[in-house]
C-alpha cells in the first residue's frame, strides 16, 4: 500500500503517534542544523569568513548529539512498538537518513576546515567560481531534498536525484579546468587541491542528498530504489 | 449399490437407528399414556345416547330396559355357554355390552350386562331424559307429570302431540333452576354463615378454656364470653330458620316419571341437579354440555362418596400443598447448599453430608410418610398443642395430620433434589466473576447475595421444578400426614386465621386411590378415576410449566458468559 | 518512555545560531525551529527508579502454596503513576505475585504468605488490615472480561453501592467519569440500562476497568486484561492504560511481552517464581543485564 500522508498519526495508540511525530520532527531540526552548517561552511569559504567556518565546524558536535539521539529513538520504537509496514519504512528510512545527514554534515565540516586554511593561505583563489556555482546546485539539493522529505514528496525526491546527474557533471568539468590549472601553474598546485577537496566534498554532499531522497521514495512508494537509474526511479513514482 | 453388513456397523448407522428408536419408543408411551386416559376419562362427559329396547331374560320373561351403553366387550362363546347363556352354534365370540340403566334406587345397581344380539326393538326416543340427582345416581325414563306442593301442574300421556311434551319439558326445566337457585342460597347459608358462627362458637369455647387455664376466667370474663354467645345463637336461630323456610320452598315441586316396565316415580326437584334429553340434542348442543359436565367435574365438590359430581378440593388441596411445599423447601436447600458449597471447609465431613443428602434422595416416600407421622405430628406437633394450643386439648391442633404437616414431610423428601440442583448451580458460576465483586471491595456475603444467588437462581428453579414434579405425584406419604378422601372445607376460607395449616385437605392423587378402589360402585367412578388422572397430569404440568418459565426468565437475564 | 516536544513547545532561544541564507523562506516550517537535544536527553533520565514515588513496596516476598514455595524472596518497588509490566513464561509467579497485592491469594486454601508488602508505609499482611477496604484502594482487573449480569449502569455503581452509597446525583455523576476514563462513554451513554452482557468483549472490558476505577483505587492491578480480546480492542485497552496512568498507579501482568513494550514504564522479568530482572522498560527491552531476560525477551527460550 501506497503510504499515506497522515498515516502515522491515525494509529488507536495515540503514544505512538505521538513518538512517530516526534522523531519526524527531530529529524527535521537535524535537518535544519545540517543545512546551516553547510550553508556557513559555504559562506565561510567563499567570504574568507573564518569565524563562521569555526561555527560550522562547532556545529558538527551538535549533528552528531542528534544523530545519536534519533538512532537511539529508532531503536526504541522498534523494541517497544514491532512497527509494520508504512511504520517499518519510516522509521527505516529516519534511520538511513539520519546516517546520511551525519555525513553531510561531517563534510561540511571538511568544508569549513579547508575555508580556514584556504584563508590562513590568504592569497585569492582560483575556482571559487566552480564552488559557487556547484554549491548553489548543491544547496538548492539539499533543501530540497528536506522540503521533500517534510512533504512527503516524491516528485521533488526526483528532481533532487536529477539534479544530481547536474552536479556530476559539473564537478566533472570543474575537474578538467582546475587540473588544467595545476599544470599551467604548479605553484598554485597545493591551493587548487584544496579547491579540489571542496569540490569533492560537495560532489558527496549531492550523492548523500540523493541517497535521503531515495530512503523517501522507499518510504513513500515501499521500492528500494538505491541502485535504480533514474528512468526506474520515475516509473516508480508514477506507477 | 450393495453394502456389507460390515460397513454398514461401521458407517454407524445402526447407533443412529438404535437410538432414534427408543426415543420413537418413548415418544409413543408418553403419547399413549396420556391419549388413553385423555379418551378414557374425558369421553365421561359426553352425554351418550339413551336407548330403549326388549331384553328377554333368561327365566323367558321380557323386560325393558333404558340406559346407555358404557362398554362393550367380546366375549368367547364357551365362556357365555359354561355360564347357562344360550349362544347359537357357529358363533365364536360373543358382543356384551354393558348398559348403564340407573335408577340405583329402584333395581339396586347402576348397571347390567346384556348380549347385544338380543336386543330388540332399539329406539332412541327423544322424549327419554336423563335426570342427575343428589342422591342415587342418575334417573332415566320419560316424564309423565309435573306437580306443585302435590297438585298436578301439567301432564303428557304416550299419544299426545309432541309439543305438549316440549312444553312440559321447559316448564320442568324452569322448575329445576329455581330448586337450583334456592339449593345455592340453601349452601351458602349452611356453608358459609353457619361456618362462620361455627368458627366463631369454637374460638369462643376456646378462649374460655383458654382463661380457664390461666386460671384468669373472672365474672367479667364469663359474661362477656356469655353475651357473645347469646348473639351468636341468636344469629345461628335466625339462620336456623331461613333454612327451615327455604326447605320448605324446595320441597315445593315434584316431577312424576315413567320408568322402562312402567312404573311411575315421583322425584322432588331439590334433588334434581340437572335434567337434559341426550337423544334431542343436536352436536353443537351436545357440545356445549359437554363442556359444561367438563367444567363442573373441576369447579365443583364431590357427591355420593366421591363418585359423582366435582374434584375441586382436590385440585385446590394439591396445588396448595405443592406451593406451599416448594416456599419452604426452597429456603431450605438453597441455604444447606450455600452453606456446602461456599462456607463449608471441604473435607471428608462435607463429602460425607452430601452422600447422606444424595441417599435421602433413594429413601422410599412412604418411609418420609413414617418420619412425618412420628417427629412432625407426634412429637413437633403434640409439643406445640401443649405450648400454644392448651385450650383445644385433648382435641390435637397440629398434633394430628394436617396440610402443613404434609407439605412439610414432603419439602423433606425433595429437599436432596433442591440442594444438589443449587449446588450445581453454584459451582457452576465463573470464579471470575466472584474475584470480580471481591475485587470491587466486596465482602464474602455481599458478593454472595449480590452476584452469586441472582446467577445460581436458574438452577434453584430447576430444583424447586424437580420438586414440584416429584410432589405433586406422591401419595403414599401423604396418607399418612394429613390427606383425607373428602375434607369438610378448603384450607383456604374466610373465617379467621383464613390460611388452616391445621386442616386436612383433598389430593387429586389420593382422590384416584380412593375413587378407584374404595367406592361402593366401581363400575360408576371408573371413567372418573381416568378423568382424574389427566386431571392430575395436567395440574403437574402447568405448575412445571410456570417454573420453567420463571427459570427461563431468569436465565435469560443471567446469561453470564456462558460462551 | 519520550516525552514529546512539539516544535512550538521550542523557544527560538534554542535555535541554533544561523547565518540567514536565501533558502530559509521556502524551508518547511517544522525545519524552522531546532530543538535543544539537552532538553530531550534529560527527559530520559525521567524513567529512573531512584526519583519515583514509590506507590508500592516489596520486601522478602514469599509465597507457598502447601510445601511448594511459588514466590522466591521477591522485592521490587512499584513506582507511583506509574504502569509497571510484570512479564515471564507461563507459571513464573507473575499472577501470583500480582494478586499477592490485593490479597486475592488470601481466596486460596494452602497458601502461605511471609514478607512485606508495603502501601502508605502500611504492611497490607499486617493483622487488622479490612481486606474489603483494602481492594477498594487496589482495584483489580482480569483477565476474561467478568462483567456482572446487571445493566452496565450497575456495573459500574456496584462498587459504590456494596459502599453505600445510593445517592442518585454522586452515582450518576461517577458512572459517566468512570466510563469516560474508560473511553466507554460515548458507546454506552444511551443504553446504561441495558444487560452488560450484550457488549463485545473489549467493551465488556473496558467496562470492568470503568467498575474498578469508580471506587478509585489508588492503584489498579491487571491481570492479562487483553489476552482474551482481538487485536483493535487489544490496542484500545493498551491506549486506556496509558491514559489511566496519570491517575493510577498501574501494574500489569501480560503474557505478550510486546505489550509490556508497548505499554509499560517499568518491566520486570520473572522466572520461576524470581525477580529476574526490573527496570525501564526502553532499558530491559534494548540492553537487558541479565541472559536469562535477554534469552527470553528474544524468544530464544521460554
Amino acid at each position: 500500500m501506497a503510504f499515506d500522508k497522515d498515516a502515522h498519526t491515525d494509529h488507536i495508540s495515540q503514544q505512538f503517534n505521538e513518538e512517530l511525530e516526534a522523531i519526524k520532527s527531530h529529524l527535521m531540526t537535524m535537518g535544519g542544523i545540517v543545512e546551516t552548517q553547510l550553508n556557513q561552511a559555504l559562506d565561510a569559504l567563499v567570504d574568507g569568513d573564518e569565524e563562521l567556518a569555526q561555527r560550522a565546524l562547532k556545529a558538527d558536535e551538535h549533528v552528531n548529539d542528534w544523530e545519536l539521539e534519533i538512532e537511539e529513538q529508532c531503536t526504541r520504537i522498534i523494541a517497544r512498538r514491532q512497527p509494520a509496514a508504512g511504520d517499518l519504512r519510516m522509521i527505516m528510512a529516519i534511520s538511513r537518513a539520519v546516517k546520511d545527514l551525519e555525513r553531510i554534515g561531517d563534510e561540511s565540516s571538511g568544508i569549513a576546515k579547508h575555508a580556514i586554511t584556504l584563508v590562513e593561505e590568504g592569497e585569492s583563489p582560483r575556482g571559487y567560481n566552480e564552488i559557487r556555482q556547484i554549491g548553489s546546485l548543491i544547496r538548492e539539493m539539499v533543501s530540497e531534498t528536506l522540503t521533500a522529505f517534510a512533504r512527503y514528496d516524491v516528485e521533488m525526491a526526483y528532481k533532487v536525484a536529477k539534479k544530481d546527474r547536474d552536479v556530476d557533471d559539473a564537478y566533472k568539468t570543474a575537474m578538467r579546468s582546475l587540473i588544467t590549472y595545476m599544470m599551467e601553474d604548479p605553484r598554485s598546485i597545493s591551493r587548487v587541491l584544496n579547491v579540489i577537496w571542496v569540490l569533492r566534498s560537495l560532489e558527496r554532499i549531492g550523492d548523500l542528498s540523493r541517497n535521503i531522497s531515495q530512503h523517501l521514495i522507499y518510504l513513500v512508494k515501499g521500492v528500494n530504489v538505491s541502485h535504480s537509474t533514474l528512468k526506474e526511479i520515475k516509473q516508480t513514482i508514477n506507477g | 449399490m450393495r453394502v456389507s453388513v460390515k460397513e454398514w456397523v461401521k458407517s454407524g448407522q445402526p447407533w443412529v437407528w438404535l437410538t432414534g428408536g427408543a426415543v420413537a419408543l418413548n415418544v409413543i408411551m408418553v403419547a399413549g399414556l396420556l391419549l388413553l386416559i385423555a379418551v378414557r376419562g374425558l369421553g365421561h362427559f359426553w352425554p351418550a345416547a339413551v336407548m330403549d329396547a326388549q331384553y328377554p331374560e333368561s327365566d323367558g320373561s321380557v323386560s325393558m330396559i333404558v340406559g346407555e351403553v358404557a362398554d362393550v366387550e367380546r366375549v368367547p362363546a364357551i365362556q357365555m355357554r359354561e355360564a347357562g347363556y344360550v349362544v347359537a352354534d357357529g358363533v365364536e365370540f360373543v358382543r356384551r355390552n354393558l348398559i348403564k340403566v340407573g335408577n340405583r334406587d329402584l333395581s339396586g345397581s347402576d348397571f347390567r350386562w346384556v348380549t347385544e344380539a338380543e336386543l330388540q326393538q332399539v329406539q332412541y326416543s327423544d322424549l327419554l331424559f336423563v335426570a342427575e340427582r343428589r342422591e342415587w345416581g342418575n334417573f332415566y325414563g320419560y316424564l309423565r307429570q309435573l306437580k306443585q306442593a302435590g297438585e298436578s301442574v301439567g301432564s303428557f300421556e304416550p299419544g299426545q302431540p309432541d309439543q305438549q311434551y316440549d312444553q312440559l319439558w321447559s316448564e320442568l326445566q324452569q322448575r329445576i333452576e329455581r330448586a337450583e337457585a334456592i339449593q345455592q342460597q340453601i349452601n351458602a347459608i349452611e356453608k358459609h354463615q353457619i361456618g362462620t358462627i361455627n368458627s366463631r362458637f369454637e374460638r369462643l369455647r376456646l378462649q374460655q378454656r383458654r382463661l380457664e387455664l390461666e386460671q384468669s376466667l373472672n365474672a367479667a370474663a364469663q359474661a362477656d364470653i356469655s353475651a357473645e354467645r347469646a348473639s351468636l345463637d341468636l344469629q345461628y336461630q335466625q339462620l336456623q330458620q331461613q333454612l327451615v323456610e327455604l326447605y320448605g320452598q324446595i320441597e315445593r315441586d315434584s316431577l312424576v316419571a315413567e320408568v322402562a316396565g312402567g312404573q311411575r316415580v315421583e322425584i322432588s326437584l331439590s334433588k334434581v341437579v340437572q335434567a337434559y334429553r341426550p337423544n334431542a340434542m343436536n352436536v353443537l348442543q351436545k357440545t356445549g354440555f359437554y363442556f359444561g359436565q367438563l367444567w363442573s367435574f373441576m369447579s365443583e365438590e364431590p357427591r355420593e362418596a366421591n363418585t359423582e359430581g366435582g374434584v375441586f378440593p382436590a385440585i385446590f388441596g394439591t396445588v396448595m400443598m405443592v406451593l406451599l411445599m416448594a416456599i419452604l423447601v426452597t429456603p431450605f436447600g438453597v441455604i444447606a447448599a450455600v452453606y456446602l458449597r461456599e462456607y463449608a471447609k471441604q473435607g471428608p465431613l462435607t463429602r460425607l453430608i452430601r452422600i447422606a443428602v444424595n441417599n435421602l434422595a433413594g429413601v422410599p416416600s412412604i418411609v418420609y410418610g413414617v418420619f412425618g407421622l412420628g417427629f412432625f405430628i407426634y412429637f413437633l406437633g403434640g409439643n406445640i398443642d401443649q405450648l400454644f394450643f392448651p385450650e383445644a386439648l385433648p382435641a390435637p391442633t397440629f398434633g394430628t395430620p394436617g396440610l402443613m404437616w404434609a407439605s412439610l414431610t414432603l419439602a423433606l423428601l425433595t429437599l436432596p433434589v433442591v440442594i444438589v440442583a443449587t449446588e450445581e448451580g453454584l459451582s457452576r458460576i465463573p470464579r471470575a466473576i466472584r474475584e470480580g465483586s471481591l475485587a470491587l471491595g466486596a465482602t464474602k456475603a455481599e458478593t454472595l447475595w449480590k452476584v452469586v444467588l441472582p446467577m445460581a437462581s436458574p438452577a434453584m428453579m430447576t430444583g424447586v421444578i424437580l420438586a414440584v414434579a416429584r410432589a405433586a405425584g406422591e401419595v403414599a406419604p401423604l396418607m399418612l400426614v394429613g390427606v383425607v378422601k373428602l375434607a369438610p372445607s378448603l384450607p383456604l376460607d374466610g373465617n379467621y386465621p383464613f390460611v388452616h395449616l391445621d386442616q386436612k385437605f383433598m389430593h387429586l392423587g389420593f382422590h384416584i386411590y380412593d375413587v378407584g378402589f374404595q367406592s361402593p360402585n366401581v363400575e360408576a367412578a371408573r371413567p372418573l378415576v381416568y378423568a382424574t388422572a389427566l386431571l392430575l397430569v395436567v395440574v403437574i404440568a402447568l405448575l412445571n410449566i410456570s417454573a420453567v418459565a420463571i427459570r427461563n426468565r431468569l436465565r435469560e437475564k443471567y446469561k453470564a458468559l456462558e460462551h | 518512555m519520550t516525552t514529546i516536544l512539539t516544535p512550538e513547545t521550542v523557544t527560538p532561544e534554542t535555535i541554533a545560531p544561523d547565518s540567514g541564507t536565501a533558502a530559509k523562506a521556502e524551508k518547511p516550517k517544522a525545519r524552522g525551529h531546532s530543538i535543544d537535544i539537552s532538553s530531550i536527553r534529560s527527559s530520559q533520565a525521567s524513567m529512573d527508579l531512584a526519583q519515583e514515588t514509590i506507590a508500592l513496596k516489596v520486601r522478602d516476598l514469599n509465597l507457598f502454596y502447601g510445601d511448594k514455595q511459588a514466590l522466591n524472596g521477591i522485592s521490587m518497588d512499584i513506582p507511583k503513576n506509574r504502569a509497571t509490566a510484570f512479564i515471564g513464561p507461563s507459571g513464573c509467579g507473575k499472577s501470583t505475585l500480582l494478586r499477592c497485592f490485593n490479597r486475592m491469594n488470601d481466596l486460596v486454601d494452602f497458601c502461605r504468605i511471609e514478607g512485606q508488602v508495603m502501601l502508605d508505609k502500611e504492611d497490607i499482611y499486617q493483622r487488622g488490615v479490612e481486606v474489603a477496604e483494602l481492594r477498594r484502594r487496589i482495584g483489580m482487573v482480569f483477565q476474561k472480561p467478568n462483567p456482572f449480569p446487571k445493566s452496565i449502569y450497575e456495573n459500574v455503581a456496584y462498587g459504590l453501592r456494596i459502599q453505600g452509597i445510593n445517592k442518585k446525583r454522586l452515582l450518576d455523576d461517577t458512572v459517566e467519569w468512570a466510563l469516560r476514563s474508560a473511553a466507554l462513554w460515548d458507546e454506552v451513554k444511551d443504553r446504561l440500562h441495558e444487560s452488560a452482557l450484550g457488549m463485545s468483549g473489549g467493551q465488556q472490558q473496558r467496562l470492568v476497568i470503568a467498575r474498578t476505577i469508580a471506587v478509585k483505587p489508588e492503584v489498579l492491578l491487571l491481570d492479562e486484561p487483553a489476552s482474551a480480546l482481538d487485536p483493535i480492542s487489544t490496542l484500545k485497552i493498551e491506549e486506556l492504560i496509558h491514559e489511566l496512568k496519570k491517575d493510577f498507579t498501574i501494574v500489569i501482568v501480560t503474557h505478550n511481552m510486546q505489550q509490556a513494550a508497548r505499554v509499560s514504564d517499568y518491566t520486570a522479568f520473572m522466572y520461576m517464581g524470581d525477580l529476574i530482572e526490573f527496570g525501564g522498560t526502553d532499558d530491559l527491552f534494548t540492553t537487558p543485564q541479565k541472559k536469562q531476560t535477554e534469552d527470553y525477551i528474544t524468544g530464544r527460550y521460554g
